[in-house]
């Protein structure tokens, strides 16, 4: 009983330990970051010795950032594009999920494979086609021509089809006995369910729109409608690359998304208390 | 019989009002572009002059294309390494974090900073610690271990190069995988676990009678968008071990850097869809084994 | 006779200011000699019908505001842009210059883009570098400007032969207006407490080997690199062509082995940093040379600007490379000095644009001796280099005050790091990537040269 208790505290011992290394080594970039948002631009690679302060830190780098580029606007455009895509991204990846998870019809599997078959696919294969297509529409150098290509992923259908299809189907049959109508259904049990995997799907839709790059590259062009990454990579120039300022940059735009990864993240929490793995 | 058909009708009517939101969009948007990528394989064009047909010619080229072999080549070997670790390290780090541990909820936000951070901020980190001559690393290996000067790793170049991309890509995709296992272990009924424990199960039975086959379709997800992601590898390579103009040497090459080489440099986009083609098969033939592997588990 | 270019084009300016004054709406047939002149250039250019472009030239000359998008890269560092769109709008009040900036890491990829299929807007676009340029050649992207170059007298000959080396089949799609070359910088205080004489305009490569291992210090502390080597190929593989015997497109590349060697040797002694060591750091050759432990490091002309700006503006220590010179780069032995290397900016016109002319009359401006004055009023090297343009720069304040460093602007021959071929950019590509490997260890000279042989002999076949 005893050796089992010493056996069990030295378990806990070593998953700390482990998990204080893991947590070491993830931080590590941050950290640098933070330090090289506050040097200058010889200072940022100088490794020997190494400062994580510098003796005359550049905070100035903070300030510059908003008056070299048009910081705010392009704030306000990423955040825009950022809400919009992920507000269609969730509702439209999860109603179509539901129909691919637990409904039954005809070329299930076709439409199912077509969107798989897309994920596999490079942007880089089909940029040309689809923004001469995109041009055609009159949405070069419109805000909404990164909303249509970032709020249909396939990626959201197929990573909330994978999660209905953990949900028991006996709920569903439960329900459609009961008379419900398959919207019914979706809205008054799958939709609460899904909660974890919504907000997963939350974090990644947000993520991946709020630091395209490409995309933006490609289909933004004037200065009214640009994003955070791009105003980013505006800083570096061929000629010279101003480190400091694109860090102090990347910090700022750090923020928002780890805001958001703190909100949800009770989500994944959820339910924890009683399905924990006790040891 | 009549009746039967029309509640069938009406049944796919339902679903498909459900898909169609999504579909609809992805259809125009994705997808015929990328039918129309498809075909550009057996043709040539440069997204401006008139589309030629090339029948097989530009496959025929391939298989004497040196830069192509490489890039085939090193993007398999990446993803052997990748895939298999990717998964267990974020499924690991999602059972622990899932438990009731101390400062639970910094662990999982900590384990997300690497995904979240941008790509040109943690590869710069990345070549400070692993930097041949100055680098904390090697410096360990020489004052530790004594390996002598010229011995020492060099990270970024040969054939160190896909070791390092893959050791990177883990750290860095590690967070993203353990929030999906994170979410797919919500989804664990906890009346199993009870029901073992009274059976006397111990941590490891669990694992495997409850947590890993509970986890199936979340594994085959991760699974399947790890494969994706790492046949698609692309900027880890260019910002780890890109030289002056950003080229990528023989070594580190991979398929979709020649893809956008071959699309945007050279814009001989019949040539470079031809490339995407064999990714794209790659990427189906492994993606249906594990569909029957998920489908015979079930 | 440059003088009386200068007045007369001031004289057309105003003229045409003044219309665009007296009608601020359309009159076609407002000025009538002006669009007699334009006629027979119509004719000749045969892009548009006759009735099209005579409408649209006499627009011109009457004063309709013209508003030409403009391709650019980097609005905000670089200040050339603004300046020559400014300086436009006094020549050409009625032409309004939207300047549209796709940035600089991707420009060509995104400009290249943007002129796929039908429907671009752009009527002017800046052009990067020569595979950018080549792909748009090929796309039919934009249009040849010979006949406009002749109806208008452009002399070629001011282009120091650069336009040469971008002409496709004996037609030419860009008019450079920004010309760099390459020099060496060197930092006087090394020199100076080494007491060792600084390097000249006439060096042979033996003699500047010599010169860089006498320059290095390899004491751990005081550190000093005899010379510096940026990754890009430009820095290491095109010493070997400054002797006008071959070009980068041979397709048999044995000649530049001497070079790699000298190089790759001067690496193993410590000479100058490692490849694989500034790939790691992400050494920016700037912050490479600003640090004061590098004695000599070749590189373009466009430093120069950033030196000065840069000092002045304390971003670099003054103390560690203020004191800065330049001299011609080395030279093979019994070559004449002064031969180097050259990067070209140039200016084209769309296929797409509806309004060739006016956009032209842009590109002719800027890439003309107007526009010069303009590029070396901003301490940027103008594609025609008049004595006025060059007093200008040498005149600048941070400008070094040596002879030496004045001399050494005068270029004798000027090789283009790529000039025009077919497959350009494939070969551009194979040779960066063998670059690479050579550099970094990953195969030996001979393995990497024969490996660059092979690849673009195949790309030419």
């Amino acid at each position: 009983m005893k050796s089992a208790r010493k056996k069990a505290i030295a378990g806990k011992v070593l998953v700390y330990v482990i998990l204080i290394i893991i947590a070491a080594l993830m931080i590590i970039p941050f950290i640098w970051m933070l330090s090289a948002s506050i040097k200058s631009d010889r200072e940022v690679f100088q490794m020997n010795p190494f400062v994580l302060i510098p003796e005359n830190p550049k905070w100035s780098n903070y300030h510059d950032i908003w008056t070299k580029i048009p910081m705010l606007k392009f704030v306000e455009n990423t955040v825009f594009l950022t809400i919009v895509v992920t507000f269609l991204q969730l509702l439209t990846s999860s109603f179509a999920a539901y129909s691919f998870a637990k409904l039954e019809f005809k070329h299930k599997n076709t439409l199912f494979f077509a969107y798989i078959a897309t994920i596999a696919m490079p942007w880089q294969v089909y940029m040309v086609p689809q923004f001469i297509m995109m041009r055609k529409f009159g949405l070069n150098d419109k805000l909404l021509a990164i909303i249509c290509l970032q709020a249909f992923s396939a990626f959201g259908v197929f990573m909330m089809k994978q999660f209905y299809e953990d949900i028991p189907d006996e709920l569903c049959e439960a329900a459609r006995i009961d008379g419900m109508s398959e919207y019914r259904i979706y809205a008054s049990i799958m939709l609460p369910l899904s909660k974890p995997a919504l907000s997963t799907l939350t974090i990644f839709t947000f993520v991946n729109t709020w630091n395209d790059y490409l995309g933006p590259l490609i289909y933004l062009k004037s200065e009214a409608k640009k994003t955070i990454q791009l105003g980013l990579k505006m800083f570096i120039s061929q000629y010279s690359s101003d480190y400091g300022l694109i860090m102090a940059g990347s910090v700022l735009s750090l923020i928002p998304v780890l805001a958001v990864f703190l909100c949800l993240q009770k989500y994944f929490v959820e339910g924890v208390a009683s399905t924990g793995l006790k040891g | 019989m009549a009746k039967g058909l029309s509640r069938q009708k009406k049944r796919d009517l339902v679903a498909y009002s459900f898909i169609a939101p999504n579909f609809i969009g992805f259809a125009v948007f994705t997808l015929v572009p990328i039918v129309f990528a498809f075909a550009l394989a057996f043709f040539n064009w440069d997204g401006s002059n008139p589309i030629t047909f090339a029948g097989l010619s530009n496959f025929k080229q391939l298989t004497g294309d040196v830069f192509f072999k490489a890039a085939l080549k090193n993007t398999i070997i990446y993803c052997i390494g990748t895939v298999p670790l990717t998964m267990i390290a974020s499924l690991a780090l999602a059972i622990v974090l899932n438990q009731k541990v101390v400062g639970r909820g910094i662990f999982r936000t900590l384990s997300f900073f690497p995904y979240v951070a941008s790509l040109v901020a943690v590869t710069s980190v990345w070549k400070m610690l692993f930097h041949p001559s100055k680098g904390p690393i090697n410096n360990i290996l020489y004052t530790v271990f004594h390996v002598p000067m010229e011995q020492l790793p060099q990270w970024f170049t040969g054939g160190l190069v896909l070791v390092s991309m893959i050791l990177f890509s883990v750290w860095k995709y590690m967070g993203y995988y353990m929030v999906i296992y994170l979410a797919g272990l919500q989804g664990i009924s906890a009346e199993l676990y009870e029901a073992a424990s009274l059976d006397g199960a111990n941590t490891w039975q669990k694992f495997q009678y409850i947590t890993w086959p509970q986890l199936r379709s979340t594994t085959f997800f991760v699974v399947v968008m790890l494969t994706i992601n790492c046949f698609k590898v692309y900027d880890i390579a260019i910002m780890l071990a890109g030289g002056g103009s950003g080229e990528l040497t023989i070594s580190s090459t991979v398929l979709v850097y020649y893809i956008y080489q071959k699309a945007f440099i050279d814009w001989k986009l019949g040539y470079s869809s031809a490339v995407a083609m064999v990714l794209f098969l790659m990427v189906f033939v492994v993606t249906m084994i594990q569909f029957r592997g998920q489908k015979k588990y079930q | 006779m440059k003088k009386k270019l200068l007045s007369v084009l001031l004289a057309a300016g105003m003229v045409m200011s003044m219309a665009g004054c007296g009608n601020s709406n359309s009159q076609p047939a407002a000025s009538n000699d002006n669009a007699a002149e334009t006629q027979t250039q119509a004719a000749e250019t045969e892009a548009k019908t006759e009735a099209a472009s005579d409408a649209q030239t006499a627009d011109a000359a009457g004063g309709e505001a013209v508003t030409l998008k403009w391709a650019i890269w980097d609005k905000e560092s670089t200040p050339y842009w603004q300046a020559l769109a400014d300086a436009y709008k006094e020549v050409a009040p009625n032409v309004t210059i939207e300047m549209v900036d796709l940035g600089s890491t991707d420009y060509m990829t995104v400009l290249a883009t943007e002129l796929s299929g039908e429907g671009s807007d752009f009527d002017v676009v800046t052009i990067k570098d020569v595979p950018g340029y080549a792909t748009l050649v090929q796309k039919n992207a934009i249009i040849p400007l010979d006949d406009y170059i002749s109806a208008d007298g452009v002399d070629l000959s001011k282009y120091a032969g650069t336009t040469d080396q971008v002409t496709v089949d004996g037609s030419l799609y860009e008019l450079p207006f920004r010309n760099d070359f390459w020099v060496l910088f060197y930092n006087k205080d090394l020199f100076d407490a080494k007491g060792v004489d600084y390097p000249t305009n006439d060096m042979t490569f033996d003699e500047y080997d010599a010169l860089a291992r006498e320059m290095t210090d390899t004491t751990f502390g005081s550190q000093v690199y005899g010379a510096h080597y940026h990754t890009w190929r430009s820095a290491v593989q095109l010493f070997a062509v400054l002797d006008g015997k071959h070009t980068i497109l041979d397709g048999d590349y044995e000649f530049m082995k001497p070079y790699y060697e000298m190089v790759l040797n001067q690496e193993k002694d410590g000479v100058c940093r490692k490849y694989t060591d500034l790939k790691a750091e992400g050494l920016h050759y700037s912050a490479a040379f600003s640090n004061g432990d590098v004695a000599m490091m070749n590189m373009g002309s466009w430093y120069v600007a950033t030196l000065i700006s840069s000092l002045q503006s304390g971003e670099y220590d003054a103390d560690l490379c203020g004191n800065w010179g330049m001299v011609k780069y080395p030279h093979a032995e019994g070559v004449e000095p002064g031969s180097t290397l050259g990067t070209i900016t140039g200016l084209s016109v769309t296929s797409a644009t509806d309004t060739p002319d006016e956009a032209w009359k842009f590109v002719e401006w800027v890439s003309g001796e107007e526009g010069a004055a303009v590029m070396a009023a901003t301490g940027n090297f103008p594609a025609i280099m008049t004595d006025e343009a060059m007093d200008l720069i040498t005149g600048l304040d941070g400008f070094p005050t040596d002879e030496a460093s004045k001399e050494a602007m005068n270029v004798s021959n000027l090789y283009l790091e790529v000039p025009y071929a077919e497959n350009v950019s494939e070969i551009n590509s194979a040779l960066d990537s063998y670059h690479g490997s050579i550099m970094s260890g990953e195969m030996t000279i001979d393995e990497g040269i024969a490996a660059m042989n092979e690849a673009v002999q195949a790309i030419k076949n």
